[in-house]
Parts: structure tokens; C-alpha cells; sequence
């Protein structure tokens, strides 16, 4: 039977690539700081070169992405609304208050590590994992529970957020080793077992990453009729150049073939292209999450 | 049931398909009474044609925010802009809303927007202001057709609680969980469901 729609509505979502681009900010604080506390927080010694990067960076990166969050507000100035009105269902309110104190324990542990007082910076190292992983597992929270939109609304939604987070977290520290022992430290004397030792962690990493993609999907083609929409939507439809192109084949198969590869797995270049198509995986996630749910119909 | 609930004034809104004639009047007295900019609706009706010559047929769907009893949106809003009042009204508060947008991502209905010329989200609430002073919101007292019928669902002797008593009705997406205050009699499916009459979509 055919069936047109003549007349209809469809209200533009005005959420797109600033809060992709926030998303994907936060992961990778997230994973930074994750790794800037596997030396100074579990004492092993391997990363301790990653420590004071680590830190760096996932302050830095904190402090940028809550502005674009100010930026995409339609009433920025009203920002204080926030912590004055705040509703505790909301994903949100949890993020206002992790992402003001997810930032003060990074600056903490960062005084205490440039200072050399391993033991506080051990403790606050240890107190950062959670708000790491809670800083950025509240975003996956965040698409969680916004019911309405089927390809976000699913429990696994944090972890991936969690383990995507762990991806281009790893990527971006062995790119950040890469940059500083052949480029401005080019004269030293450099260690590349420690770029080995990442690069594994970056293999497991993207293959839990794809384990979790593959439950996503095959929940998704299983269940209700939206939710087969959304996974053909990701397969076959509009979002499917960006989905199987750019983040399942050159955001993670081309990487795990080059650090698998006896021939590349020791061969810096093909470790630092695997990295950066890592992280242009990762952000053509974030951006399928966000754009690709909203795009779903609802009326 | 507690005592007083059945005091407490629950509003709700049956649209009688049976009735609707697809004008869009009801469009066009909420933008007036709302002042609705361009290019947002607060209340639009959804028009499908559907079948093969000569057995055809055109149904319609008028569509406004369904004053759910579990609103997504109220539970997602991040700094208490949007809530529901005592009668089931979920209205915005248009000073603290700090246009988040999440509502709108929330949102089972499609039924929130973004006002164009000031960044601040709206809805339809029932013309509010209209019923604080006794009077049905503009959408049912502009449809000429009598298919939208406004009144207190709590009160037995209502229009509203007594067509829902005698006859079929449906809901939209009562999947959700949002328990729509929105009653369809006479919806077709193929109105209610976005992906009918969408088959290149992917």
C-alpha cells in the first residue's frame, strides 16, 4: 500500500557538531589523565614519562571543553542557573558539578607531581580515576537518557563512551610521545619500548571498542522497529559512509592491521598513522552518535 | 486512590478523528494566540494520503505536546525550567530556561522548539493563560469542526472523561512510557508511526 505524508512538521535540533566535538574533548581528558595515573597512581614505572603530559593535558583539554558546552547554550549568560536550579534526574546537573571538580583535582595532582611529592600525588591520582570515569561516562549518560532518540537510548552507551574514551585517549598520548621524542627532543636519546607498550594497550582498547560496537548493532537490528531503522541507518543509509568508512574501517581495522602487523607494529611512522586514524575514528563517532540519533524522524 | 485526587483538576485534551476535516485552523489560532514565530508550530497537523486509486484515503493528525504524566523533559532539564503544575500542565519558565536544548532532545514528541527570534525553548501549554481565566485553550475553541475537545479528565460528568469511558482511543507512542494526556479517537496508524509514508528513508 502506498502511503505519502502530504503535510508534516519536523522541529530542527539545533545540537550537532559543538557538542561532538565536547564529547570527544572530554574522552580524551579522560583517557590522559587514565594514563598520566598508571606511574604516578599504580607505580608503574614503564609510564612514568606519560605522568606530567598526562596531567597537562588533560587539564588543558578540560578547560576548553566546557566552553564550547557555553557556547552551544542559547542563553549563555544564564549558565549560573545551573548550580542555582539544579534538578538531580538530570545527566546534566552531574556534570556541572564533575566538571568543575574534575578540573580543581587535576590541577591538584599536577602541583603535587611537578613539585615531586609523590605521595599526595599518588592520592590524587587515585581519587581521579573515578571522577575521570565518571566525567566522562556522565556524557554517555547524557545520550542514555534522552529516551526519545532510539540510537542513544541503550545501557551500553557509557561503556562505550568509557572504552572510546580509553581509544583516542592512548592515540593521542603516543602521538603527544611521538611529537616529543622526534621532534623536539630530537637530539636525546629516546626509549621506544614505551611507545610499544602504548601501542598494545591501544590494540586491546580498539578491540573492546568494536566488541562493544557489535553488541550495540546486533541489539539494535534485533529489537523494535526504530531501532532496526537506526541500525540500517548506520549500515546502509545516510550515515553509513561515515560509520563503516571512517570509524569501523579507518578508525579502527586500518590501525589494529598497522599495530598488528609484524612488519609496522615497530615502525614508529606507522604507529603515529595508526594513532591519528584513531582519532579521526573517534571523533566520527561522537559525531554519528549526536547528529545520526537526532537525525532519526519522530513525527 | 488518594482523597483528594479526585478533587485535583487533571487536564487533558481528546482529539476526535472522526471529526477532523484537516483545516488547520487549529494551527493557525495557536500561532495567533501564542504569537508562534515562522518556521515553529506549537499545534500542526500531520496529513497522510494513503492507498492506490480508487481505494484511497487521507487521514490526519493534529499534534501538540501530550502534557505527558512522566515528561522526559521536565525529568532531563538540567536547571528546573520546565515542570508540571498541580492541573498536569507541563509549562516553561521562559526567564530560567538557559537554552540547554536537552529538552528538545528529550522529547518522544517532536513537540518542543527553539523560538527563532528569542533563543529560548517553547511548547504548547494548553493556552494556560487562557484556561486560568475559564476559558478552552484557541486550538479548541477555533476547530470548527468540534474535534478537539479540552476539559478536566478527573471530572465524571466532563466531555472528556466521558468519551474516553465509551469509546476506543489511542495514544502516541505509549511505548515511551510518558502517559500522554493526549487522547486520539479514530487515529490511524500510519499517521501515528513516523516512518509510514518514509520509505526512502534510511
Amino acid at each position: 500500500m502506498d502511503i505519502n505524508v502530504i503535510y508534516n512538521v519536523e522541529h530542527e535540533i539545533h545540537i550537532g557538531t559543538p557538542i561532538a566535538l565536547y564529547f570527544y574533548l572530554t574522552g580524551l581528558s579522560a583517557g590522559s589523565f587514565i594514563i598520566s595515573t598508571f606511574a604516578y597512581g599504580f607505580g608503574m614505572i614503564k609510564y612514568k614519562p606519560l605522568g606530567k603530559i598526562g596531567v597537562v593535558m588533560a587539564t588543558l583539554l578540560l578547560v576548553i571543553a566546557p566552553m564550547i558546552l557555553l557556547i552551544d547554550l542559547a542563553q549563555p549568560l544564564r549558565f549560573w542557573h545551573l548550580i542555582l536550579y539544579l534538578r538531580i534526574t538530570s545527566p546534566i546537573t552531574w556534570g556541572t558539578f564533575l566538571l568543575s571538580l574534575y578540573p580543581i583535582n587535576c590541577m591538584i595532582y599536577g602541583y603535587f607531581m611537578f613539585k615531586g611529592d609523590l605521595k599526595r600525588t599518588k592520592i590524587f591520582g587515585l581519587i581521579g580515576i573515578p571522577l575521570a570515569l565518571m566525567v566522562h561516562g556522565y556524557t554517555g549518560f547524557i545520550l542514555a537518557l534522552g529516551k526519545a532518540r532510539v540510537l542513544w537510548n541503550t545501557a551500553i552507551m557509557p561503556p562505550i563512551f568509557l572504552v572510546s574514551a580509553m581509544v583516542s585517549g592512548l592515540a593521542m598520548m603516543i602521538l603527544v610521545v611521538i611529537i616529543k621524542d622526534y621532534f623536539i627532543q630530537r637530539g636525546k636519546e629516546h626509549d621506544p619500548t614505551l611507545i610499544y607498550g602504548l601501542s598494545k594497550l591501544l590494540v586491546a582498547s580498539i578491540v573492546l571498542d568494536l566488541i562493544l560496537i557489535g553488541i550495540d548493532l546486533s541489539v539494535l537490528l534485533t529489537s523494535h522497529t526504530e531501532a532496526y531503522i537506526a541500525a540500517l541507518m548506520l549500515l546502509k543509509g545516510s550515515f553509513s559512509h561515515l560509520f563503516l568508512g571512517v570509524e569501523v574501517f579507518i578508525g579502527a581495522l586500518v590501525p589494529l592491521f598497522l599495530l598488528l602487523f609484524p612488519l609496522t607494529k615497530r615502525w614508529v611512522p606507522a604507529i603515529a598513522i595508526a594513532s591519528v586514524l584513531t582519532m579521526i575514528g573517534i571523533l566520527a563517532m561522537r559525531y554519528i552518535m549526536v547528529v545520526g540519533g537526532l537525525s532519526i524522524p519522530l513525527s | 486512590m488518594k482523597k483528594n485526587s479526585i478533587e485535583k483538576k487533571r487536564y487533558a485534551m481528546v482529539i476526535d478523528l472522526r471529526r477532523c476535516i484537516g483545516c488547520h485552523t487549529c494551527s493557525v489560532a495557536c500561532k495567533a494566540e501564542n504569537r508562534v514565530p515562522l518556521g515553529v508550530y506549537r499545534s500542526w497537523v500531520k496529513i497522510i494520503e494513503k492507498g492506490n486509486y480508487p481505494n484511497i484515503s487521507r487521514h490526519f493528525l493534529p499534534t501538540l505536546c501530550n502534557q505527558c504524566d512522566h515528561p522526559p523533559c521536565v525529568i532531563n532539564c538540567p536547571v528546573q525550567a520546565t515542570w508540571k503544575l498541580e492541573d498536569g500542565i507541563v509549562i516553561i519558565d521562559e526567564h530560567r530556561c538557559i537554552g540547554c536544548k536537552y529538552c528538545l532532545a528529550s522529547c518522544p514528541y517532536n513537540a518542543r522548539h527553539i523560538n527563532p527570534l528569542i533563543p529560548i525553548v517553547q511548547k504548547c501549554y494548553f493556552c494556560h493563560h487562557r484556561v486560568n481565566a475559564g476559558l478552552e485553550p484557541a486550538c479548541v475553541e477555533a476547530c470548527p469542526a468540534r474535534a478537539r475537545i479540552f476539559g478536566d479528565l478527573n471530572n465524571p460528568q466532563g466531555e472528556v472523561a466521558k468519551l474516553l469511558s465509551k469509546l476506543p482511543f489511542q495514544v502516541l507512542k505509549p511505548e515511551m512510557g510518558t502517559y500522554p494526556q493526549v487522547y486520539y479517537i479514530g487515529a490511524d496508524l500510519d499517521a501515528m508511526d513516523p516512518f509510514a509514508g518514509r520509505k526512502g528513508w534510511i
